[in-house]
């Protein structure tokens, strides 16, 4: 398995863990499918999943997934609220043109929504910037800057803000070290590479 | 050099203007390893009286109808294929030796395709009110001795699936692996998994609508009253051979230029000129291909398909509405058990992809698994007929997927 596998299944066996069992999941920018297979299997939520390319839905079709081609804010407003017990937004918020209407949509049509994304304050992408001067690049983001998607960086102090701005409510954080496994106990901004966030309306 | 002249060397990939395309002449092409080879269409007979949506009712009917591949011990693999407006029951293989071209969705049904008969029973029958070899206006009334016309009943979406029902019955059909159709074939395929929820495990529905918009409905009169407005229609009474072939033919010359795009057009036509038009441009003739095209395309129409059929079978499109039957498209999808795939496509401006959303929202509304994916083309409607790659791998993962979720980090 490669590092970048690696640290795939560990987000995925986080967001598992607060994922309650047979309930209703919207995987927003759902890729291939991988975590809603992973949640399928050991949850067994019935899933639906949202994202832009024609491959990638036809690649869960293949897997027996629910998914379906669009764009994600049109897609929510087309469900009443509370339609999904929990809305995923993994490692999509960066790419999101309008983050907070995404954030705030996903609150009505979910009960709960988890977050989860890199996070840009982790000590070793400061580094990484103050002496390469060069944009980011890791197991994670491995293309350089002109093979990149658009991508909106943010970071774990960011996101926080943004929470307490808007009044929305943090049920559970995890923050995680580099190497995305072992909790991070103290000053997540600085020493954190990952984070997830369960969140909730106020 | 671009190819100028007759109109039968344009690759074609329309819904049934079968004359307009002739198959590269190769004497075995027919038996090609992917291909189901030849075909022999069957007529299914129910002999017993069918009351139609209406309350109207015929003594009996017969559906035209082919199947390739084998029902397996547990008549579970059955896929049923349900086809547009003016296509037919032919919908894979050669029906001889010479025949110059396959049955209408040959790219996708065959030994090793998309849908693979190696695999799964396929049937495909040509709808009640057709005229293709099922019962319909110009059928014989046992009553009269004479073609119905139009005091045959009139004919819905729901007693199309009905009598399809019927047929799958008594070909032993146990339940339907899947139902496919686009267009109409996709308003069959959703009424289907409706009607008989418990028998239709998939349905693949494309390029369809569960409601046509009134612009849709507005092209579709104004194909009726081409036909209605011929005085040799009179009334829907004429003789077998006769009838208003003027009225026919334009409207499909009309419905033909909805099944295509701008772009399409352009890149197939563009503004050339037929080289037998010479110079003269102060003339009515044809000019430009695209108008030969469309004569030519009105022209074989009339040769194959009736009149009256084509009034019944627009009309039972427009009606077509479950929503307003049930409520909400939510409530009318409610019993659906099926799986479904709903395929949308950029071009198609008759029933865009808009339309094919609004299905896959429903249904995921109603809490049914359900998937929508779009592809970009620019052959309007006719889209779902496409050879593309891309459309077979999905269309293949939906119905071959195992029930199993196997679990692999494939990126």
């Amino acid at each position: 398995m490669s590092k970048l596998v690696e640290k795939r299944t560990v987000d995925m066996q986080v967001i598992g863990e607060w994922v309650e069992p047979h309930s209703r999941v919207l995987d927003l920018g759902c890729g291939r499918g991988e975590l809603m297979a992973y949640l399928v299997q050991a949850k067994q939520v019935s899933a639906t999943g949202v994202d832009l390319d024609f491959g990638r839905i036809s690649a869960c079709v293949g897997r027996g997934l629910s998914a379906y081609q669009g764009d994600i804010t049109a897609f929510m407003r087309a469900f009443p609220a509370g339609h999904f017990d929990r809305v995923i937004c993994s490692r999509t918020v960066h790419e999101l043109d309008d983050p907070a209407g995404v954030i705030l949509e996903a609150l009505r049509v979910g009960s709960a929504l988890t977050v989860g994304f890199v996070n840009h304050g982790f000590w070793k992408n400061r580094l990484d910037v103050l002496f390469r001067g060069r944009k980011v690049r890791n197991a994670v983001y491995t293309t350089p800057w002109h093979e990149s998607r658009p991508a909106n960086p943010l970071t774990i102090a960011d996101f926080e803000d943004f929470c307490r701005e808007k009044s929305i409510r943090v049920a559970r954080r995890a923050h995680l070290l580099g190497d995305w496994k072992t909790p991070c106990p103290v000053l997540p901004n600085l020493l954190a590479g990952y984070a997830l966030y369960d969140l909730a309306r106020a | 050099m671009r190819r100028r002249g007759a109109l039968v060397e344009y690759p074609d990939i329309m819904t049934d203007d079968v004359q307009a395309t002739r198959a590269p002449a190769s004497p075995s092409r027919h038996l090609a390893g992917d291909d189901v080879g030849i075909v022999r269409p069957r007529d299914f007979t129910h002999a017993g009286a069918f009351t139609f949506k209406s309350g109207q009712a015929v003594p009996g009917f017969t559906l035209r109808y082919e199947t390739y591949g084998a029902l397996n011990a547990t008549r579970d693999n059955a896929v049923l294929i349900c086809h547009a407006l003016s296509g037919d029951h032919h919908c894979a293989g050669w029906h001889s030796e010479g025949d110059g071209k396959p049955g209408w969705w040959n790219n996708l049904i065959g030994p090793s395709k998309a849908v693979d008969t190696r695999r799964f029973f396929v049937v495909c029958s040509n709808v009640l009110g057709g005229c293709q070899g099922s019962t319909g206006p110009s059928s014989t009334d046992p009553a009269t001795g004479r073609a119905y016309g139009t005091q045959f009943p009139f004919v819905t979406i729901r007693d199309m699936v009905n009598a399809q029902k019927l047929l799958l019955d008594h070909l032993g059909v146990a339940e339907l692996h899947a139902v496919i159709g686009g267009s109409m074939g996709g308003m069959i395929a959703m009424l289907f998994a409706i009607e008989y929820p418990q028998f239709t495990k998939r349905q693949i529905v494309m390029a369809s609508t569960a409601n046509e918009s009134a612009q849709a409905i507005a092209f579709n009169e104004v194909g009726r009253q081409a036909i209605m407005q011929d005085p040799a229609w009179n009334n829907g009474d004429y003789p077998r051979e006769g009838g208003p072939r003027v009225g026919l033919a334009i409207a499909r010359m009309m419905a033909h230029i909805t099944y295509l795009s701008d772009a399409g057009m352009d890149r197939k036509f563009g503004r050339r000129k037929r080289e037998s038009a010479g110079g003269e441009s102060y003339t009515f003739d044809a000019q430009f291909e695209v108008e030969s095209y469309l004569r030519h395309q009105g022209q074989s129409f009339i040769n194959r398909f009736d009149a009256n059929s084509y009034l019944y079978i627009t009309r039972a499109i427009d009606q077509f509405d479950p929503a307003r039957a049930n409520g909400s498209l939510e409530q009318a999808f409610a019993p659906i058990q099926a799986e479904s795939l709903v395929v949308g496509f950029t071009s198609d401006w008759l029933f865009p992809p808009e339309q094919n959303r609004a299905i896959a929202l429903a249904l995921l509304r109603a809490g049914k698994r359900a998937s929508y994916a779009e592809l970009a083309t620019d052959l309007g409607h006719d889209s779902f007929l496409l050879e593309s790659a891309e459309l077979y791998t999905l269309i293949r993962g939906f119905l071959e997927r195992s029930e199993t979720y196997v679990f692999d980090f494939a990126i």
